[in-house]
């Protein structure tokens, strides 16, 4: 009684009863499940038990190292190199083609906008008549979307052989699942005011939404077909690599008789193309006016993107690269509709049906299971941690001149710094995503056991240039008042840091993180067929004996494994957002 | 008091300044001592350089001619450690208040010890934040106690600028400087800070200097008002002496279609 009658008085007995913030509150809590499934997944890896490193590769690994400073530059070998460089891009290009196709589509059909037009809701009773055809489509698009485009890549080359087509569907058929996807959400996300007015007027819901919705959504969507393409080519080299043809698979054919010399020639070629379809990409976007590359819709409409030169001949590249991709590859689609394909199609799914469901099969399904989702929670730690330190050198507006932590200091070596460490980090990250997960496990399989490790290793350093370089672009966009007004009250740079950038930024970069998570998690897959662990490896080795009961049951408990963690991944995002 | 130091009193100083962002000079041949405990209110319109001047007093613009003298020190002159020292005795307030949304209040509160405070302490205040009694004192004068650990960016537009002022309360500055304070509140939560400003300065004897649109406020809650225009001082007068006249001289648009309603928005 006594104190509540201080309380009602006397303010300071109410500063008192302020309660304080518990440190085991939801926060904290995040935190240390992490770290446990974090100890457990070392403990899956083996960190634990015995040695990891494998010292009988390290002359190999030396070699392979020197080989970097002097790659074959023979005039055969750059010949063959710009021939496989062309057959990357270009099945790149007609794979990133037809998945827009595709995408186009189904992401029309996957809108609610679409829906919404043709049952147009008359009364607020039946709202939900729109849903159901949707929620189909959407699952529908859910399973191709699952499954990783090297197991498309495998099982294609199962019926129609080492065929150029292998390449554009196994990119054409996940991509167009994902594109769908995005598509809808753009078309959802686009503001409607213009094709409410034509449908008012009485115009037939498919032109409606031809001339209301879709010129609106055109910059976005175009935007986004150039992100698509940039992991086109990172497919591609993947598809390379099970024998599809093009870098990726030259680079294994050198890699196999240690000619690492031009393993290294095929690399920077690799590297070149996926740099320069990086930079025209985020050219464009900046052209565009998307802030990042993960933001869908443009800020600023008005600005025309036809009055851009830069954007209109672009555009007009591609038009022109298209056709000559499909011709270069010369893939004969007729031969999609061939009897012996068609019947070959079926013989699979004859085959497939029903699953293998034996209790051996599903006892080393679920270890693997465990392994592969401890590969994946491994590589994206060390891809976030990593890719976080690396991205604030990596943000323009850090250390450079007129940056965050420019104070003006203008002595010789600190103008110099500032733009060799910028370079220096955009460089590295460049370099670790121009090289595909698959690529980079080849190489940390030089050093370390077969297993999960180098699996995570490869996944991780791929995605630490992903996530860098978006990191780096969050912090570029953030508001430097804020940390001025800090500096101006004598807060030094690591506290304006501290306290100014990382609360601002990490909210942003955790959902990227947990966004990556659902890629690495169907990721697993390619290094899985390279050689590391994971349910990947076992799904390669079941492919290639054409036991296609056991392939049925793997992709089930794979697809299984991908939208658990999807829908984890979503929620703990959707908890960051609160 | 030795010879050729300034009075202790002095607490800016500006001689012939000139501030230019590229080619277009904001302030131009400033002279102007503001001393401790003074009260003081910059008015003028939109583009007159009183946001310039807040920046040259609170150290985040240099000037590119003349000299600042704050604290009786030329911050150009001083290394980065020196210049935080002076710094962390300036608190400044913003119109948009220039907190980190991100953050608990108690944080964004805490954060006006960072001139004190070293890295470690800082982290760990973080995890485990230090000086809770100090930062709920503060919040306690500046009337929302209850907001200790709210999400700064969950709170109002007049709640922001009262964390912000808490924050320059922990900072225990001997000057606060506030940048248009109220223009983004309401009239009612705009009365309620200028009161509050006017009454923190009084009774801690901490000298106050506000950019601020409204001539009233500017004339009833301040001792001296100092009017700018384009670039230069037109009047520096106790608030009693400001007459009408020379109010309207300020804001008078001498070239038709100079200023209009567009332009009072420039900044």
């Amino acid at each position: 009684m006594e104190g509540l009658n201080d309380r009602a008085l006397d303010g300071s007995a109410r500063i008192a009863a302020m309660p304080r913030f518990s440190p085991f509150n939801r926060r904290t809590a995040w935190i240390l499940a992490f770290l446990a499934v974090f100890l457990w997944s070392l403990g899956e890896a083996g960190v634990f038990d015995g040695p990891i490193l494998n010292r009988g590769g390290w002359t190999l690994a030396w070699q392979f190292a020197r080989a970097a400073v002097h790659p074959d530059l023979s005039a055969d070998l750059a010949r063959l190199t710009l021939e496989s460089t062309f057959t990357t891009l270009a099945f790149a290009i007609a794979g990133t083609t037809l998945s827009i196709v595709f995408g186009l589509i189904f992401g029309v059909l996957s809108s609610e906008v679409f829906w919404q037009l043709i049952f147009p809701e008359r009364s607020a009773r039946r709202p939900v008549r729109h849903r159901a055809p949707l929620v189909v489509v959407r699952a529908g698009l859910a399973v191709p979307r699952a499954i990783h485009e090297a197991i498309w890549g495998l099982f294609f080359i199962n019926i129609l052989g080492l065929d150029p087509l292998v390449a554009v569907l196994a990119i054409g058929i996940p991509f167009g699942a994902l594109t769908a996807r995005v598509f809808a959400g753009i078309l959802d996300e686009t503001p409607r005011e213009a094709m409410r007015a034509l449908e008012s007027s009485g115009v037939a819901p498919g032109k409606a939404l031809l001339y209301g919705l879709l010129p609106q959504a055109f910059p976005d969507l175009l935007s986004y077909t150039f992100y698509r393409l940039e992991c086109a080519i990172r497919a591609a080299t993947v598809l390379g690599l099970i024998g599809a043809g093009g870098l990726g698979y030259q680079i294994l054919l050198s890699l196999q008789s240690l000619r690492y010399e031009q393993v290294w020639t095929f690399l920077y070629a690799l590297i070149l193309l996926s740099a320069l379809t990086d930079v025209w990409s985020s050219f464009l976007r900046r052209r565009f006016h998307l802030a990042s590359r993960l933001d869908l819709h443009s800020k600023d409409r008005r600005r025309d993107y036809r009055a851009d030169p830069v954007a209109k001949r672009s555009l007009q590249a591609m038009l022109v690269l298209i056709p000559l991709s499909f011709w270069y590859i010369e893939a004969d689609f007729a031969k999609l509709f061939a009897p012996r394909t068609i019947h070959l199609l079926t013989g699979v799914i004859h085959d497939a049906l029903p699953p293998r469901i034996d209790g051996g099969l599903l006892k080393s399904l679920f270890h693997l299971a465990a392994q592969t989702l401890s590969m994946s929670i491994l590589a994206i730690t060390l891809a976030g941690t990593v890719g976080l330190l690396l991205s604030f050198p990596a943000a323009s507006n850090f250390q450079l001149p007129g940056g965050i932590f420019d104070h003006g200091g203008r002595s010789r070596v600190q103008v110099l710094t500032g733009p060799v460490i910028f370079i220096a980090s955009r460089g590295v990250l460049l370099v670790l995503r121009g090289l595909s997960e698959a690529i980079w496990a080849l190489v940390a399989l030089f050093f370390l056991f077969p297993g999960i490790l180098p699996g995570a290793l490869g996944l991780g350093l791929y995605n630490m240039g992903i996530l860098g370089r978006l990191m780096a672009e969050v912090t570029e966009n953030v508001d430097h008042r804020p940390l001025r007004a800090l500096q101006a009250q004598g807060a030094s740079s690591a506290q304006v840091f501290l306290y100014g950038v990382l609360p601002t930024t990490l909210p942003r970069y955790l959902a990227y993180v947990l966004y990556r998570w659902d890629v690495c998690i169907r990721a697993t897959i390619v290094v899985g067929f390279v050689g590391a662990g994971g349910i990947g490896r076992l799904l390669g080795e079941q492919m290639s004996s054409f036991d296609y009961r056991s392939v049925a049951t793997s992709l089930i408990v794979m697809i299984g494994l991908t939208f658990g963690v999807d829908s984890l991944s979503s929620r703990i995002r959707r908890t960051l957002r609160v | 008091m030795r010879g050729r130091s300034l009075p202790a009193a002095s607490i800016f100083l500006l001689r012939n300044v000139t501030k230019a962002f590229g080619n277009v000079s904001v302030l131009k041949d400033i002279n102007l001592r503001i001393d401790s405990g003074e009260q003081v209110a910059l008015v003028g319109s939109s583009g007159a350089g009183k946001s310039t001047l807040i920046g040259l007093l609170n150290g985040t613009l240099y000037p590119t001619q003349g000299e600042v003298c704050t604290l009786g020190q030329n911050l150009t002159r001083l290394s980065a450690t020196a210049r935080r020292q002076i710094q962390r005795e300036i608190g400044t307030i913003y119109q948009q208040f220039h907190l980190i949304n991100n953050l608990r209040v108690i944080h964004n509160v805490n954060a006006g010890h960072l001139g004190r405070w070293t890295f470690t302490k800082a982290l760990l205040s973080m995890f485990w934040p230090l000086e809770v009694e100090l930062a709920q004192r503060a919040l306690e004068q500046v009337g929302i106690p209850e907001k200790l650990y709210e999400m700064t960016g969950h709170l109002s537009g007049g709640q922001q600028q009262r964390v912000a002022l808490a924050r320059a309360l922990v900072q225990d500055p001997k000057v606060i400087l506030a940048d248009e304070p109220i223009a983004s509140l309401d009239p009612e939560r705009g009365r309620e800070l200028m009161d509050l400003l006017r009454d923190l300065s009084r009774t801690t004897h901490k000298t106050l200097v506000t950019s601020i649109h409204s001539v009233d406020f500017a004339r009833s809650h301040f001792q001296r008002v100092i009017g700018l225009r384009e670039g230069r001082i037109c009047f520096d007068r106790a608030a009693h002496d400001v007459t009408p006249a020379m109010i309207e001289a300020l804001y008078w648009i001498d070239r038709p279609g100079d200023v209009g309603v567009g332009g009072r928005w420039k900044d």
